[in-house]
């Protein structure tokens, strides 16, 4: 029992890595004041050159950097067209989506002459840390150097956020964009930073997805951005909040991949065990909120 | 007055589908460019990609049947949006409508016109209950409808996969797919040889019906209303929670109505994610035509047209189907942007 | 001595609706002084205010500070030149502390490149002190009372060192004892060289607090005076015009009907408030007389008009409509279902829908009438709609979205549709805040008229030059509960004077009926 539980924490770490770079790559949209459903689009690019470039360049370095930028350009885009051009910001997340899904097949096919899975058997594989302790700490050493940062980069995300100039006025515009406005910061300036900065974690986040698995599928991410925008909501916009929720739904994808090879249970149902586990979370939530309030309300 | 008044909604419309049209011009630039960047015999995809669709009648008509469930489901995504809601749960409302019409036709065979009416209504019924659910638990706890209907989605879809995979499949195709239907449930072609059949007709009804609804009923002006500025529906008396679950409860059972169509018309069986990009295609078809009825035929004619140039330049040339995608991101970028549209209406403020 | 600032002849005509907000309008602030900037609502004071901060642009004029020329005024360069300014709406984020939100745009880090938290606590800390405000740094802004939110945006303005401060109606929704707090502050500004505008239109505190007092009305400069020698009258004179106060006569009616709504000790009571919003209230209203109810912002009237809008649930007490219960504790909403005539005061954003047509607004209230339930033809709805605009001379066109017509315009396409399903009561929210004067006085017609013809009006406004015009009987409210009322005969003889204890809630009147 407490075996299994070791091991189901122990991949749902690793499950838990491109969710909770994405999540908070959303984090930082979201508290800028802008609804980033292009999550999705935006790992899905970062999947896709990351694996890319690791595969041209041999190195994970560059690999990485390739992914990382891809997605901050499109992200950019994405900015540009929403706060500059004073477009709806759902129309054009779901339009980077559409690109982002788009584009990574036709490269796919037009660098790998391929449009559905890419095996490669040559790629350099993501290095573990600590792999000497992960027998004494299993649940704490030996993940892939990006399961490591993603925790690193959250928290350097609390820090941007909360302790810095940079952070305040971001979270400011968020709250109160007039209140910046008035004393000549410029709400739109935060606004494109948060998008690239939702970028650049998106982008690892998916290059997190597609480094592990070595391969790359159309559609790789299936849903995760979605997920993580759930995660950001779920975790009340804060940086522990987000860990826990991606930890959450991580932990349910991780049981039930487990469960589909213990269980004779059909695999479409464990499928489906962190989407129900997302969507218990999150009506819950909102009961529990809206309870608090209605009683803050009435009391006399 | 009144001259001045006409002359000027006469003017609005030239400007606006002269926007509407740089609009288009800029995007077939760019797919031109991205065809010559990405073929290497870009003359024959780009004839391929815009002439394709139109080459023979099988082909104009596949491309029609391609557009009605897009059209249908836009419509339900209309009214949803013009009363303030969302629902991105499309793809999984398509998918269990086609599979509960499937199911409904597989176990009355030889019903014909009452069955295919029981099997749209049920189909209705479930895809809208599925919608419903979301919208009351919008209206009674404020969970976020964009989130519940996704995720409901996603956990639809691995029901109906695990349905038509296990209890439902028939063992004697290798597609993971249900029996067909009987013929009695087919709907009639009226385009042979291509696959246009009457749901042609149930599409226009709903787009017709949908608009006089909106702007021509008691309860589609409060939607309206609701949709425009909630606080001053509630100051004037109408039941703005009604319309937090009535538009969803409609914008369900049309993406259910638009899978089971698509059966009885098109597919005649539930194959494994055989509506994969639908309910998503339809939302994109209802942002298009802003969420107006009457625009929503040639908006989704026209996703339709991009859709089936795609293809025939993957069938003739070198260049992958993908390639709409692109297309269409860019349209989006490019119709949202209100500035642009502001230069193309020719209005300097607002 | 050269002027803090100096404005010439500007001009600022706003787009959308053509109004000329600013004419060719001069202005000057002395160093070190107090300048009460007067108008009524409307009158361009905060356009031309906002064109001084950078907020907008004007179409011509020049602008000097301190001498210099000022050309391209925007809110970092108004900063630069040491321009502040305390909007009427606060510009605090609510969610930051008081350290946060003063710091904002001037945080202190540490080599780090983090914040310095304790260098930004102190500087805040060593402000609050010597200024003596009653704050804490590290309180959250949410927490605060108005007052309070008040000093911190005026702080906001000391930390940027600022030479010029405009305030934008200050002490609007403070209470007697934060304002007095307020003035010694601003004279303590002064006394260290700070020159002051204070955008206001009350009487009292222009002769009590500013050296001069510059008059607007209707985009104009009216004239500038050194406040010690003018009076109250004066400066109200040249505010108003020659029509001065009496914009309608009043005729007298004796009427002993039913009431038509009866209000009977309404209470609201919030755990986290120290007093009721609303307390035991009670009142009527009788067909062919207007009843006004009276305060100051941020007394009860707001809560009043959410109570009767159903927007709020009582805690105790009731509403009836003739014999009907509208509101009660266990019933809310039911005043807009039972389709009484309201004005609300918000009339942007709940008496209209900005995005949609003339039309559709003049038939919202009337839905049953124009959609029983279907209509094919919008034909009948164009026509009543060019019916309202002809009757009531508004300047619009059926289709235009009600957006693009002025705000007296938008008031005016509100009053008409109420009046026009009216039986015998209309409730009337700040009819004609912030509108000009034409339209104030077509809208104050309306509702006598309204009267004469035997209506109930409950006209509800924290304008007093208005109720005291128009109301047949008074309530005056004063930190939620009724501080007085008045009679129709005591209505005849009653001032401004004798009123403002009242509304101060420094005297109360115990007596019981109305």
């Amino acid at each position: 029992m407490i075996h299994t539980l070791t091991n189901l924490s122990v991949s749902a770490v690793t499950i838990m890595a491109p969710l909770l770079l994405a999540a908070t790559g959303g984090l930082f949209t979201e508290l800028s004041g802008m609804l980033n459903i292009a999550l999705e689009g935006l790992m899905l690019v970062g999947a896709f050159a990351s694996i890319a470039g690791v595969y041209f360049t041999d190195s994970i370095l560059l690999g990485l950097l390739i992914g990382v930028v891809s997605s901050m350009l499109l992200s950019m885009i994405l900015a540009s067209v929403t706060l500059y051009l004073k477009a709806n910001v759902f129309i054009t997340g779901l339009a980077a989506n559409l690109f982002a899904s788009g584009i990574t097949v036709i490269l796919s096919f037009h660098l790998f002459g391929n449009r559905g899975v890419i095996t490669f058997d040559t790629l350099k594989e993501l290095p573990d840390l600590f792999t000497g302790f992960a027998q004494q700490m299993p649940l704490i050493a030996g993940y892939h150097v990006l399961t490591y940062l993603s925790v690193v980069l959250l928290v350097a995300a609390w820090v941007l956020l909360y302790r810095t100039r940079f952070g305040v006025r971001l979270r400011g515009v968020g709250f109160h964009e007039q209140a910046l406005a008035s004393l000549g910061l410029s709400p739109h300036r935060y606004r494109f930073a948060a998008c690239v900065l939702s970028g650049l974690y998106a982008g690892l986040g998916g290059a997190a997805l597609s480094l592990h698995l070595g391969s790359f599928v159309p559609n790789i991410t299936a849903g995760r951005g979605w997920i993580a925008l759930v995660a950001v909501f779920l975790g009340q916009r804060r940086p522990i909040g987000i860990l826990l929720a991606s930890f959450i739904f991580a932990f349910a994808e991780a049981f039930s991949n487990y469960a589909q090879g213990a269980w004779s249970v059909p695999s479409d149902f464990l499928l489906a065990i962190p989407y129900a586990i997302s969507l218990f979370a999150i009506i819950f939530y909102s009961v529990f909120e809206t309870r608090k309030k209605r009683i803050e309300y009435r009391k006399d | 007055m009144r001259k001045i008044e006409r002359f000027s909604v006469l003017e609005y419309f030239v400007r606006s589908l002269f926007g509407i049209l740089a609009i288009v011009l800029l995007s077939v630039i760019m797919l031109i460019a991205a065809i010559f960047l990405l073929s290497d015999q870009p003359l024959t995809s780009i004839a391929s990609f815009f002439a394709g669709p139109f080459s023979s009648l099988y082909a104009i008509g596949n491309m029609i049947d391609h557009a009605v469930p897009l059209a249908i489901g836009a419509v339900g995504i209309a009214l949803a949006m013009r009363s303030g809601n969302m629902n991105i749960g499309g793809e999984g409302q398509v998918y269990a409508g086609a599979l509960v019409t499937t199911i409904v036709a597989l176990a009355l065979p030889g019903w014909g016109l009452t069955g295919i009416l029981v099997a749209l209504a049920a189909s209705m019924l479930v895809s809208g209950s599925v919608a419903t659910l979301s919208g009351w638990l919008r209206e009674r706890w404020n969970v976020s409808d964009l989130i519940t209907t996704f995720l409901l989605s996603n956990i639809i879809i691995l029901v109906v996969d695990y349905m038509v995979a296990y209890p439902f499949v028939d063992p004697q195709t290798n597609l993971i797919s249900t029996r067909f239907v009987d013929p009695s449930y087919h709907l009639l072609i009226i385009l042979p040889p291509s696959q246009l059949n009457i749901a042609l007709c149930i599409a226009l009804v709903c787009v017709l019906v949908a608009h006089l609804f909106l702007y021509r009923s008691r309860t589609g002006f409060e939607l309206r209303m609701v949709g425009d500025n909630e606080e001053f529906a509630r100051y004037a008396g109408v039941d703005h929670r009604l319309y937090r679950i009535l538009p969803m409860t409609l914008s369900g059972a049309l993406y259910g109505l638009g899978g089971a169509l698509a059966i009885l018309g098109t597919y005649h069986a539930t194959i494994k994610g055989f509506s994969a990009g639908m309910g998503w295609n339809a939302l994109l078809v209802a942002l298009i035509a802003r969420f107006k009825p009457a625009a929503i035929i040639p908006a989704a004619l026209f996703f339709a047209y991009i859709d089936a140039g795609a293809r025939s330049a993957m069938f003739y040339s070198d260049v992958t189907y993908e390639i709409a995608y692109i297309v269409q991101a860019v349209i989006f970028f490019l119709i949202s942007s209100s500035i642009l549209q502001r230069i193309a209406l020719g209005r300097r403020r607002v | 001595m050269t002027a803090a600032v100096r404005m010439k002849s500007i001009t600022k005509i706003y787009p959308e609706t053509q109004k000329r907000a600013n004419d060719q309008v001069d202005f000057t602030l002395l160093p070190a002084e107090i300048l009460s900037l007067a108008g009524e609502n409307g009158a361009g004071k905060s356009t031309l205010m906002k064109i001084l901060y950078g907020l907008i642009s004007c179409d011509s004029g020049e602008i000097l500070v301190h001498g210099q020329p000022f050309a391209h005024p925007s809110p970092i360069e108004a900063g630069k030149r040491g321009i502040g300014m305390v909007h009427q709406h606060f510009m605090l984020v609510e969610e930051f502390t008081v350290t946060e939100n003063v710091v904002l745009g001037e945080e202190s880090t540490a080599p780090t490149g983090l914040l310095d938290r304790r260098q930004n606590r102190q500087r805040v800390a060593a402000l609050i002190e010597k200024h003596h405000f009653s704050l804490s740094p590290d309180d959250r802004v949410m927490s605060l009372s108005v007052g309070q939110k008040q000093q911190v945006e005026i702080l906001k303005m000391l930390m940027r060192d600022v030479n010029i401060l405009i305030l934008d109606e200050p002490t609007s929704v403070l209470t007697q004892l934060e304002i007095d707090s307020l003035f010694t502050t601003l004279r303590k500004l002064q006394s260290h060289g700070v020159s002051i505008i204070l955008i206001t239109h009350k009487l009292h505190e222009i002769k009590n607090i500013s050296d001069r007092v510059a008059v607007m009305r209707e985009g104009r400069m009216v004239g500038v005076y050194e406040t010690a020698e003018v009076s109250e009258e004066d400066i109200a004179r040249a505010m108003m015009g020659d029509e001065g106060l009496s914009v309608v006569r009043k005729e007298r009616r004796q009427l002993n009907l039913d009431p038509v709504l009866s209000v009977a000790h309404l209470s609201l009571i919030r755990h986290n408030q120290d007093h009721p919003l609303l307390d035991d209230i009670s009142f009527t209203v009788h067909p062919g007389e207007i009843l006004g109810c009276a305060a100051i912002s941020g007394n009860g009237l707001g809560q009043l008009e959410s109570v009767l809008l159903g927007n709020l649930p009582v805690s105790s007490g009731e509403i009836l409509y003739h014999d009907e219960v509208l509101t009660s504790v266990h019933h809310t909403a039911t005043t807009r279902k039972r389709g009484i005539p309201f004005v609300p005061s918000d009339r942007l954003f709940t008496g209209c829908s900005l995005s949609a047509k003339v039309s559709d607004n003049v038939i919202a209230t009337s839905r049953k009438r124009f959609f029983p339930p279907f209509n094919v033809s919008r034909k009948e709805i164009e026509s009543y709609t060019s019916h309202l605009i002809e009757t009531y001379g508004i300047s619009a066109t059926p289709s235009a979205p009600i957006g693009t017509l002025s705000g007296g315009g938008i008031q005016k396409v509100i009053l008409a549709r109420e009046i026009e399903r009216i039986r015998d009561l209309i409730i009337c929210c700040e009819p004609t805040w912030g509108l000009d004067v034409n339209s104030t006085a077509f809208i104050h017609r309306q509702i006598v008229q309204l009267r004469n013809d035997g209506v109930g009006v409950l006209l509800i406004s924290s304008n007093i030059d208005e109720i005291l015009a128009l109301a047949d009987r008074l309530l005056v409210f004063s930190r939620g509960s009724v501080s007085a009322r008045f009679s129709a005969s005591q209505m005849a003889s009653l001032t401004k004077e004798e009123l403002s204890p009242f509304l101060l809630g420094k005297k109360r009147m115990e007596v019981e009926g109305a």
